[in-house]
C-alpha cells in the first residue's frame, strides 16, 4: 500500500511536472526532462553543466532531441511503471556496446572528430562510448570522460602505460600532454606514411601529417635534402613513440646500430638503391664515427647538405 | 534523495583513486563537495594549489634533467575554475572552464580553457610550454648541449556550434629557443667535430578558417590553413677552440654561422560525411603546399687537420617544395543491425623537390660551385575492407583486408658549373605491394567479462628499410573483467617480422608484450592499484661497414643483435583516514634484464670489433621511483598536501664509457584552497 501511494504520488507528480513543459509533454510518449528530475533529482542537480544540457536550454528542439529523452527514449512507459530500468527505452547500463554506440551515434554521427567512427578500432574490438564516458557523473571538465583520460587509456593499455614510465618518454604522466594529442579514441583517418595501413587510431595534424610534427614543427621541412624513412614510414622507423630505457626515445641505445640498419654495407659507389652508403673513412672502431648524428646532425633533413652534415 | 547523492558522489570519489601513479603534484584529493557558490545566476567552483618543490640529486645531474627535471621553487601546481550559467542562457557566455598546472617554472607548464555560449560561440585555448633538457652526447671534448624551451599553444573558435552552419577560425603558434644542438666539421668531414651550442630560435605561426554545413543529410567541412615556419638561428665562436682529440691538429680560430629559413605550407582541407540507417560515408581530400627559401652563411678560418691554414667559407641558398595531395573515401554499409562493412580508399602523393646552390670559397684561391638537387617522390593508393558482424550479446567476429601499393623516386643530381659535362644524375625506383588479412573475435560470456582476441597476417613485396614490415604477423588477445570495485585484466601481444629486402641484409625482429593490471576498491578508504608488463624484443641483421685498427676494411662477417628484457611493474595504495586524511603510496620499476649477461662484453672476447658489437647488444638498467603523498583536511575548504618521490636511474653498463647513472630527492609541500 505503501509503495502503491508513493508510485501514485510519483505519477502525479511526474504528470504535473509534464504539464510545466508543453514543448516536451504529450507526444510520441515523451514526457520531458522536467518528468524526469522528480526522482532522479541527484542527476538533474548539476546536469546545468552537462554539455547535453543545451538541448534543455535551447527550447527549440523536438522532444525526442531535448533533455533527458533524448538519449534514452520516450519517458511514459517508465513513469507509468514507476521506475524500473527494464522500462527505460535506452537503459544503457543494460545495453550492449553495439547498441550503446548506435544510441550516441545519433546525434554524435555529425561530429567531425567520429567520423571514422565504423572503421576504428575501439568499435571491432567492441570499446563503445560507454567504456570511457560517464554522462551524468563525469569527474573532468570536458568530453564527459569517466576517468582523467589518461586512466582511462591506461586501463586498458598496460603496455604503453609502462612505456610512459620509462626514462626517456613523452611527459604524459606530467600532464603535459595527454593520449588525444597524438591519437583519436574515435578513430582517425588512413594514415599517409608506411603503407597507409597501420595504426588506425593515430591522428593526423597540420590537415595531413604524422601528430609528432605538429610539436616538433622543425623537423617538418620541406627541405631539399629529406630523410626518406621520415616521409616514407614516419617517425616510428627510428623512435619509439610513446617511451624508451633510450635517450630520445630511439629504439637502439648506441645511435650507430640504428643507422647501420639502413646504412649497411659498403661499395665503390655510394648508393645502394637509392640509400647512402658508408664510406671507408667511417671507421666504427674510432669514436668519433659511432655517434653518427654528433656530425650529422639535421639528421631529419637538411637544405645545406645531402648527408645532413649541415 | 541526499543519501542516494552521498552514495553517488562516493562511489566517484573511490573510483577516482583508482589511478595510475603520477608525478607528485598537483593533489588529486577534492576538498569538499565540489558544489561551489552560485552568483547572480552562474555557479562558480574555483581551486588554488599553491605550494614549494624541492629536489636533491646525486650522480648525473644532466640525465636527472634530461628524464624528470624539475626543480625547486614556488609553484602555483594547479588551479581549476569553473563558471556555469544554471539556465543556459547567460548574457555573455554559459560556461567558462579554466584549469592550469605547474605554473611558476615547472619544466612542465599547462593552461587550457574554454569559453562558450550555447549556440553561438565557442573558444578553446590550450597553452603549454617545456623545458627540453637533452645532454645530448659527449664529443670533441665538450657536450652539445640542449636545453630549449618550447612553447605551444592553440586557439580555435566556432561560431554558431550547434548550428547547421558553422565558422571556424583557428590560431596556433609553436616557439623553442634556447641552446640546441648543432656541430661544424671543421675544414673537411674527417676531423674531429666541434661542440656548437647554437641558440635556436624557431617560430611556426599557423592561421585557419573553416566553414560546417550540413545540407541533404551530409556534413561538408572546408578549411583553409596558412602556416608559416621560420628559424633565425645564428651562432659566432668567441676565442679559439681545437678538437680535443690528440691526434687531431685541427683548430677552430674564428667561427660565424647564420642560416635563416622561412618556409609556408598553405593547405586546404575538404570533407564531407554523413550517417544514415543503412550507410554512411566518408570522404576527405587535402592539399599542401609546402616551400621553403633558405641561405646559410658559414666563415671558418684555423688549422686543419693537418694542421695547414684553412680560410673557408660556405654559402648555400635556395628552395625547397613539397606539394602533398592525400584523399580518403569511405564508405559504409549496414545491411543489417549486426552487420557493419566499411570500405575504405586512400590515395596519397607526396613530392618533394628544390635545389640548393653550395658555394665553398676555399682560402681565396679558388671558387668551386656545386648545383644540387634531390627529388623524393612517394605515391600510395589503398584499400581496405572491414566486415564487423554481431552473432548475439556475448558474441561477435571481424575481419578485415588491406591492400596497398606504394611508389618511391629518388632522383639525386649534382653538377660542377665549371666543369662542362659534369652534371650527374641518378634515378632509383621502388614499387612495394602489401596485402594484409586481420581478424578477431570478442566474447562477453557475462557483462563485466570481456575476452578479445585478434591476429593480423601481412606481406609486402619490398620494404624500405631492412626494419620495415615484410612478412609480419602479430596475434593479441585480451581478457578483461571490469565490475564498479574490482577491476582486472591480462593481455598478450606479439609481432614477428622477418624482412630480406632486396638491397640489404636480412633483418628480423620479434616483440612480445604480456601485462596485467588489477585495481580494487576494498572499501571506501582502501584501494589497491597495480599493473606488471613484460616488454620482450630481439631483433638480428646483417651487417657491412667499414673497422680496422690500422686501416678500416670492410667488415661483413659481423651481426647485428639486440635484445632487451623489460619488466615494468607499479603498485599503489591509498588509504582515507576518516575523512581527514588521505595518504596514497606507490612505486613503479622498470628494469631491462637485457640478454641476462653480467658485463658488457663477454668474458674471452678479444676482437676490438666484436667486443664493440657486444658491448651494444644489450642495455640492462634499471629505473625506479618510490612515492608517498599525504593530504590533510584543514576545514572543508582547505587542504595542507606534502608529498615525496625518488628517482634512481642505474645502468649496468656504461656505453661508450658515459657513466650517467643519477638519483634524486624530490618533494613538495602546498596548500589546496577551494570553494
Amino acid at each position: 500500500m505503501i509503495l502503491s501511494m508513493r508510485g501514485l504520488s510519483l505519477a502525479v507528480m511526474a504528470a504535473g511536472a509534464a504539464a510545466q513543459n508543453p514543448v516536451t509533454s504529450g507526444t510520441g510518449g515523451y514526457v520531458g526532462s522536467n518528468a524526469c528530475k522528480t526522482c532522479h533529482a541527484d542527476v538533474w542537480l548539476n546536469f546545468y553543466k552537462n554539455p547535453h544540457f543545451k538541448s534543455v536550454a535551447s527550447g527549440d528542439l523536438p522532444p525526442s532531441r531535448t533533455g533527458c529523452e533524448s538519449c534514452h527514449g520516450p519517458g511514459e512507459a517508465h513513469v507509468a511503471a514507476h521506475g524500473g530500468k527494464a522500462t527505460i527505452p535506452n537503459a544503457f547500463s543494460l545495453m550492449p556496446q553495439a547498441k550503446a554506440l548506435e544510441a550516441c551515434l545519433t546525434c554524435h554521427a555529425r561530429d567531425f572528430q567520429k567520423a571514422n567512427i565504423r572503421r576504428s578500432e575501439h568499435t571491432l574490438a567492441d570499446v563503445a562510448c560507454t567504456s570511457c564516458h560517464s554522462i551524468h557523473h563525469s569527474p573532468t571538465p570536458k568530453f564527459l570522460l569517466a576517468k582523467k583520460q589518461t586512466e582511462l587509456c591506461y586501463g586498458c593499455h598496460a603496455g604503453i602505460r609502462a612505456q610512459f614510465e620509462m626514462p626517456s618518454k613523452h611527459r604524459v604522466n606530467e600532464g603535459f600532454m595527454e593520449c588525444s594529442d597524438c591519437h583519436n579514441p574515435h578513430g582517425a583517418f588512413a594514415p599517409t606514411w608506411r603503407m597507409s595501413d597501420h595504426p588506425r587510431m593515430v591522428d593526423q595534424a597540420l590537415n595531413n601529417e604524422e601528430p609528432c610534427l605538429k610539436c616538433h614543427v622543425d623537423k617538418r621541412g620541406p627541405f631539399v635534402y629529406e630523410h626518406p624513412p621520415v616521409r616514407v614510414e614516419g617517425c616510428e622507423i627510428c623512435h619509439f613513440p610513446h617511451g624508451s630505457t633510450n635517450e630520445r626515445l630511439l629504439r637502439r641505445p648506441v645511435v650507430f646500430t640504428l643507422c647501420l640498419g639502413c646504412h649497411n654495407g659498403g661499395a665503390s659507389g655510394t648508393r645502394n638503391n637509392g640509400v647512402p652508403l658508408q664510406t671507408s673513412p667511417h671507421n666504427l672502431l674510432d669514436p668519433r664515427f659511432q655517434r653518427c648524428t654528433a656530425c650529422h646532425v639535421r639528421i631529419h633533413g637538411s637544405n645545406a647538405d645531402e648527408t645532413f652534415l649541415r | 534523495m541526499t543519501a542516494m547523492l552521498k552514495r553517488c558522489c562516493l562511489i566517484f570519489a573511490v573510483c577516482g583513486t583508482l589511478r595510475a601513479q603520477e608525478t607528485i603534484a598537483p593533489t588529486p584529493e577534492a576538498v569538499g563537495i565540489a558544489r561551489g557558490g552560485d552568483f547572480a545566476n552562474y555557479n562558480i567552483v574555483d581551486s588554488f594549489e599553491l605550494g614549494y618543490r624541492w629536489r636533491a640529486t646525486g650522480g648525473s645531474v644532466d640525465t636527472y634533467r634530461s628524464d624528470v627535471n624539475y626543480g625547486d621553487g614556488i609553484r602555483l601546481l594547479a588551479t581549476n575554475l569553473s563558471i556555469n550559467s544554471k539556465e543556459g542562457h547567460g548574457r555573455w557566455f554559459d560556461e567558462i572552464v579554466l584549469s592550469t598546472s605547474g605554473l611558476g617554472n615547472d619544466p612542465y607548464q599547462t593552461a587550457s580553457l574554454r569559453i562558450q555560449k550555447n549556440g553561438l560561440y565557442r573558444y578553446d585555448m590550450l597553452w603549454r610550454e617545456d623545458d627540453y633538457y637533452n645532454p645530448c652526447l659527449v664529443i670533441s671534448g665538450g657536450e652539445h648541449l640542449m636545453d630549449t624551451v618550447r612553447g605551444l599553444q592553440n586557439h580555435s573558435l566556432t561560431l554558431f556550434p550547434e548550428s547547421h552552419f558553422q565558422v571556424e577560425l583557428g590560431y596556433s603558434r609553436n616557439t623553442d629557443n634556447g641552446p640546441a644542438l648543432s656541430t661544424v666539421q671543421g675544414f673537411d668531414t674527417f676531423s674531429s667535430a666541434f661542440p656548437v651550442f647554437e641558440n635556436v630560435k624557431q617560430q611556426w605561426n599557423e592561421y585557419s578558417v573553416g566553414i560546417l554545413a550540413d545540407w541533404a543529410g551530409l556534413r561538408f567541412i572546408a578549411r583553409h590553413t596558412w602556416d608559416f615556419y621560420k628559424d633565425d638561428s645564428n651562432y659566432s665562436l668567441t676565442g679559439a677552440e681545437t678538437s680535443g682529440v690528440a691526434t687531431d691538429p685541427t683548430v677552430l680560430t674564428s667561427f660565424q654561422r647564420s642560416e635563416p629559413n622561412h618556409g609556408s605550407n598553405p593547405g586546404w582541407f575538404g570533407n564531407v560525411y554523413g550517417s544514415h540507417k543503412y550507410w554512411a560515408l566518408n570522404a576527405r581530400l587535402t592539399y599542401n603546399l609546402g616551400t621553403g627559401g633558405f641561405a646559410l652563411n658559414e666563415v671558418t678560418t684555423g688549422l686543419n687537420s693537418i694542421g695547414a691554414a684553412e680560410n673557408r667559407q660556405v654559402v648555400v641558398s635556395g628552395d625547397a617544395q613539397r606539394p602533398v595531395v592525400a584523399g580518403d573515401f569511405s564508405f559504409s554499409v549496414f545491411p543489417t543491425s549486426r552487420l557493419s562493412i566499411v570500405n575504405n580508399t586512400a590515395v596519397h602523393d607526396t613530392r618533394i623537390d628544390g635545389d640548393s646552390s653550395f658555394t665553398e670559397f676555399d682560402n681565396g684561391t679558388g671558387t668551386s660551385t656545386t648545383l644540387n638537387f634531390k627529388f623524393l617522390g612517394v605515391r600510395t593508393v589503398a584499400n581496405s575492407t572491414d566486415l564487423n558482424y554481431r552473432f548475439n550479446n556475448w558474441f561477435s567476429a571481424y575481419a578485415g583486408f588491406t591492400d596497398s601499393d606504394r611508389q618511391i623516386r629518388f632522383l639525386e643530381a649534382f653538377s660542377f658549373p665549371s666543369v662542362a659535362g659534369s652534371a650527374v644524375s641518378d634515378l632509383y625506383q621502388q614499387t612495394s605491394h602489401l596485402n594484409a588479412g586481420s581478424f578477431g573475435v570478442r566474447f562477453r560470456p557475462l557483462r563485466p567479462l570481456s575476452i578479445n582476441l585478434e591476429g593480423e597476417v601481412g606481406h609486402a613485396d619490398h620494404p624500405l628499410a631492412p626494419m620495415s614490415d615484410r612478412n609480419y604477423h602479430t596475434l593479441g588477445g585480451r581478457i578483461q573483467y571490469r565490475a564498479r570495485k574490482l577491476q582486472l585484466s591480462t593481455g598478450y601481444r606479439e609481432l614477428d617480422n622477418e624482412n630480406a629486402p632486396l638491397s640489404f641484409t636480412t633483418y628480423s625482429s620479434r616483440s612480445r608484450q604480456y601485462n596485467a593490471a588489477a585495481s580494487f576498491a576494498l572499501r571506501d578508504w582502501l584501494t589497491f592499484d597495480a599493473s606488471y608488463s613484460k616488454l620482450h624484443l630481439d631483433t638480428v641483421g646483417g651487417l657491412a661497414f667499414f673497422a680496422g685498427i690500422q686501416s678500416p676494411q670492410l667488415q661483413t662477417s659481423y651481426d647485428s643483435i639486440y635484445i632487451s628484457n623489460i619488466h615494468a611493474a607499479n603498485a599503489g595504495v591509498r588509504f582515507g583516514i576518516g575523512r581527514r586524511a588521505d595518504l596514497y603510496a606507490g612505486y613503479t620499476i622498470t628494469k631491462d634484464t637485457g640478454d641476462g649477461r653480467s658485463s658488457a662484453v663477454p668474458v674471452g672476447v678479444t676482437d676490438p670489433i666484436a667486443a664493440l658489437l657486444d658491448s651494444v647488444q644489450t642495455f640492462p638498467l634499471t629505473y625506479q621511483s618510490p612515492m608517498a603523498r599525504l593530504s590533510i583536511r584543514i576545514t572543508p575548504k582547505l587542504r595542507w598536501n606534502a608529498g615525496w618521490q625518488f628517482y634512481g636511474y642505474g645502468e649496468l653498463f656504461h656505453l661508450l664509457g658515459e657513466n650517467q647513472n643519477f638519483h634524486a630527492n624530490t618533494g613538495y609541500t602546498s596548500v589546496l584552497w577551494s570553494f
